[in-house]
C-alpha cells in the first residue's frame, strides 16, 4: 500500500475529519487514507457513523472539521470542485434509488448525455455494455418497478460504472435484498473488484470482505476503532469491541 | 358433465353474482326494485323532457306552450349570443375560428410528444397568437376588435387557456421556492402562497379590475381583460404550487441524492428527477385544479365580462324568449360537461398510463 501511495496520489485522504448532527457527534477525527485500487471494507454497529462517512466522500454530508481530498482534489464547499469529484465518484445505496419514472436503459443513459454530452446513441451503446456485465441487458426496457430487489441494485451499480468513475462507493448494499438475491449483486461486487476498481464497501457480508478486502476497517461511536487485512481481522482482532461485534455477527 | 379443472380460479356466472349482490334477502330486492324504478322514472322523464316532447327550431317556437317537453327553440333561435357575446355579428368566424385553434392546441399539448420546453412553448406561442391575432384583428385586414366585446364561449376559453398557462409555469417555481434550503426565500414564497390563497378569487379579481388602475401607473396597467387574468393566474399556481409541492414532499430524499452522486446539476435534478415524479405523485390533485378553473371563469361576470355563462343569461333575456331559461342552463351545462369530463377522463387516463413502472 505504501509503495502505491508514493507513486500515485491517494484516491481519497481523509484528515482529522469531524462531523455532528445537531449537538451529537457521528464522526471522530476520521483519518483515512485509501490507495488508488485499493478495496476497503467498513463495517461496525449500526449508528457508528460508517455510512456517514463514505457520504462524505461524495459531499451528500457535509463535514464540519478537517479536510477530505478525493484524487488531489480538495472536497470544500467550492461547486466546482463538488460536481467534478462527484463525476469520478460512484455511489451505490441500500434502496436502489433507481429512478421510477425512467425505463432501466433511461437510467443508466440520462447521466451520460447530460454530464458527459454524449449523443443517445453512443449512451446507449454504454449503457447497454455495462447492463451486460452486471448480467441483465434484457431487462433494459423494463420499469424499475417491475424487477426484483437484486436486479435493481445490478441496475444501480450499473448507472453508477456508466459515468466512468474511479472510485466505486458501496453503502450497505445488500442490506435490502432477500436473502436469494444478495449473492447475484455480491457476484458483480466481486469482478468489480478483481477488476482493479477502488471501492469502499459499508458491508455486513464478511464472506465478501474475506475475498475481496485488501483492508478492513471496524468503526464504532463515530471512531475507526480498528484497521488491518482480513485475515487480521476476523482471526486476530486486538479491539475487544471489535471482538464482541465479530462474536455477535459471525455466530450464527 | 366435463372435470373440474382445478387449474383456474372457480368462475362465478354473472347472474349468481347479481342474485348475491343484489337480491340475496328480500329487503334487499325492496331496496334493488326501489332503486331501478326510481332511475328509470328520473331517467325517463329526462328524455321524454329533452327529446321526445320537444321542439327544435325557432320557428316553431308557437308549439312549445302545448308541447310540454324542452323548447329548444331558444337555442336554435339565440346561440350565437351564447357563443359569441357582444362580438360582431359578421366577424362571429374569427371567433369560432380562434375557438378551434384553442381547443386544438389544448388537446394537442394532451400528446406525450409535445412534452419539451421547446414544443409545448411553440405550440402555445403559435396556438395564443392565432388566437389573438383572430379575436383582436388589426392585421391581415381584419378589424380591430377590443377585449370588452369578447364573450362567450371563446371568452371562457381563453381566460381557462391564459391562466392554465401563465398559472403553471407560476406554481412551479412558487413550489420550487417554497422548498428552498434558504430559509429567507423559503419564507417569502410562503408567505406570498398563502396570503393568495387566504383571500377569495372574488376579491382578487375585484381588485385586478378595480383597484389596481389606481394604484399602478398607466403604462403598466394593461387591458382590464389582462390584469384580471393575471390575478387569476396567481390565485391559480398559489394553489396548483401547493398541489405540486406535496408531490415533491413525497418523492424519497434517495432520488435526489442519487441524482448528485451521477454529477447532476441542481436543474438537471430538478427537471429530470423531481418535477416528473412530483406531476405524478400529485397528478388527480394537479387535474383536479383544472377543473376547479375551469368552471371558476365564470366568476369574472362580475367584473363586467361576457363569459359563456353571462351570455347565456343575455340570450334568454329578451321578450318571448325569458321563459326558457331552463333550456339555456340545460345547454350550456352541457358544454361545461364536455370540457370538464374530457378534463377528467385525461387525467385518469395519464394517471393509468405514468403508473407503468410504479407498481
Amino acid at each position: 500500500m505504501s509503495d502505491q501511495s508514493t507513486v500515485s496520489i491517494p484516491a481519497v485522504t481523509m484528515a482529522n475529519v469531524n462531523k455532528w448532527f445537531g449537538e451529537f457527534q457521528v464522526l471522530k477525527d476520521i483519518n483515512l487514507e485509501v490507495a488508488d485500487g485499493e478495496k476497503v471494507v467498513i463495517c461496525g454497529p449500526s449508528g457508528s457513523g460508517k455510512s456517514t462517512l463514505i457520504r462524505c466522500i461524495c459531499k451528500l454530508e457535509d463535514h464540519q472539521r478537517g479536510d477530505i481530498n478525493v484524487l488531489g482534489t480538495e472536497l470544500n464547499n467550492d461547486i466546482a470542485n463538488i460536481d467534478e469529484i462527484r463525476r469520478e465518484v460512484g455511489m451505490v445505496f441500500q434502496q436502489f434509488n433507481l429512478f421510477p419514472h425512467m425505463t432501466v436503459l433511461e437510467n443508466c443513459t440520462l447521466a451520460l448525455t447530460l454530464v458527459r454530452k454524449k449523443s443517445l446513441k453512443e449512451a446507449e451503446n454504454i449503457a447497454m455494455g455495462f447492463l451486460e456485465k452486471v448480467r441483465i441487458p434484457e431487462q433494459a426496457g423494463k420499469y424499475p418497478g417491475e424487477l426484483s430487489g437484486g436486479q435493481q441494485q445490478r441496475v444501480a451499480i450499473a448507472r453508477s460504472l456508466c459515468m466512468n468513475p474511479k472510485i466505486m462507493l458501496f453503502d450497505e448494499p445488500t442490506s435490502a435484498l432477500d436473502p436469494e438475491m444478495i449473492s447475484e449483486v455480491l457476484d458483480v461486487m466481486v469482478s468489480l473488484a478483481e477488476e482493479g476498481m477502488t471501492m469502499l464497501c459499508v458491508t455486513h457480508e464478511m464472506g465478501f470482505a474475506r475475498r475481496v478486502a485488501d483492508r478492513v476497517i471496524f468503526m464504532d461511536e463515530g471512531e475507526i476503532v480498528e484497521q488491518s487485512d482480513p485475515n487480521t481481522f476476523f482471526n486476530n482482532p486486538s479491539n475487544e469491541r471489535t471482538k464482541l461485534f465479530l462474536s455477535q455477527i459471525l455466530q450464527h | 358433465m366435463a372435470a373440474t379443472n382445478y387449474n383456474i380460479p372457480p368462475q362465478i356466472s354473472f347472474s349468481t353474482k347479481l342474485k348475491q349482490n343484489f337480491f340475496a334477502s328480500p329487503l334487499d330486492c325492496l331496496i334493488s326494485v326501489l332503486c331501478v324504478l326510481f332511475f328509470a322514472t328520473v331517467i325517463y322523464q329526462f328524455v321524454d323532457w329533452a327529446f321526445l316532447s320537444s321542439i327544435w327550431s325557432a320557428e316553431d317556437e308557437s308549439l312549445c306552450r302545448d308541447a310540454g317537453g324542452a323548447c329548444w327553440s331558444v337555442i336554435d333561435a339565440r346561440h350565437r349570443i351564447i357563443f359569441f357575446g357582444l362580438f360582431p355579428y359578421e366577424e362571429h368566424w374569427r371567433s369560432t375560428l380562434a375557438c378551434v385553434v384553442m381547443v386544438a392546441t389544448m388537446i394537442a399539448s394532451c400528446f406525450s410528444w409535445f412534452w419539451s420546453a421547446f414544443r409545448l412553448s411553440f405550440l402555445w406561442v403559435l396556438g395564443f397568437g392565432s388566437f389573438y391575432i383572430l379575436m383582436h384583428g388589426g392585421v391581415f385586414g381584419l378589424s380591430v376588435i377590443t377585449p370588452e366585446r369578447w364573450g362567450g364561449l371563446a371568452l371562457t376559453i381563453f381566460i381557462f387557456a391564459a391562466v392554465s398557462i401563465i398559472g403553471m409555469p407560476l406554481s412551479i417555481v412558487l413550489a420550487l421556492g417554497r422548498r428552498s434550503k434558504l430559509p429567507v426565500i423559503a419564507t417569502l414564497f410562503g408567505l406570498f402562497i398563502d396570503f393568495f390563497r387566504s383571500l377569495p378569487l372574488l376579491t382578487i379579481l375585484f381588485t385586478a379590475a378595480v383597484i389596481t388602475p389606481f394604484l399602478l401607473p398607466g403604462w403598466l396597467l394593461g387591458d382590464k381583460l389582462y390584469r384580471v387574468i393575471a390575478g387569476f393566474a396567481i390565485f391559480f399556481a398559489c394553489y396548483q404550487a401547493e398541489n405540486i409541492r406535496a408531490g415533491l414532499q413525497a418523492i424519497p430524499p434517495g432520488q435526489d441524492e442519487a441524482g448528485k452522486t451521477l454529477g447532476l446539476n441542481f436543474w438537471q435534478r430538478v427537471t429530470r428527477i423531481q418535477l416528473p415524479q412530483a406531476f405524478r405523485n400529485s397528478l388527480p390533485a394537479i387535474v383536479n385544479q383544472f377543473v376547479i378553473t375551469f368552471k371558476e371563469t365564470s366568476i369574472v361576470t362580475i367584473v363586467g365580462f361576457f363569459e359563456i355563462l353571462a351570455s347565456g343569461a343575455a340570450a334568454y333575456g329578451t321578450g318571448k324568449w325569458t321563459v326558457h331559461y331552463i333550456e339555456v342552463y340545460v345547454f350550456i351545462g352541457a358544454i361545461y360537461f364536455m370540457f370538464v369530463f374530457s378534463l377528467s377522463r385525461y387525467g385518469a387516463y395519464l394517471e393509468k398510463k405514468l403508473r407503468v413502472g410504479n407498481v
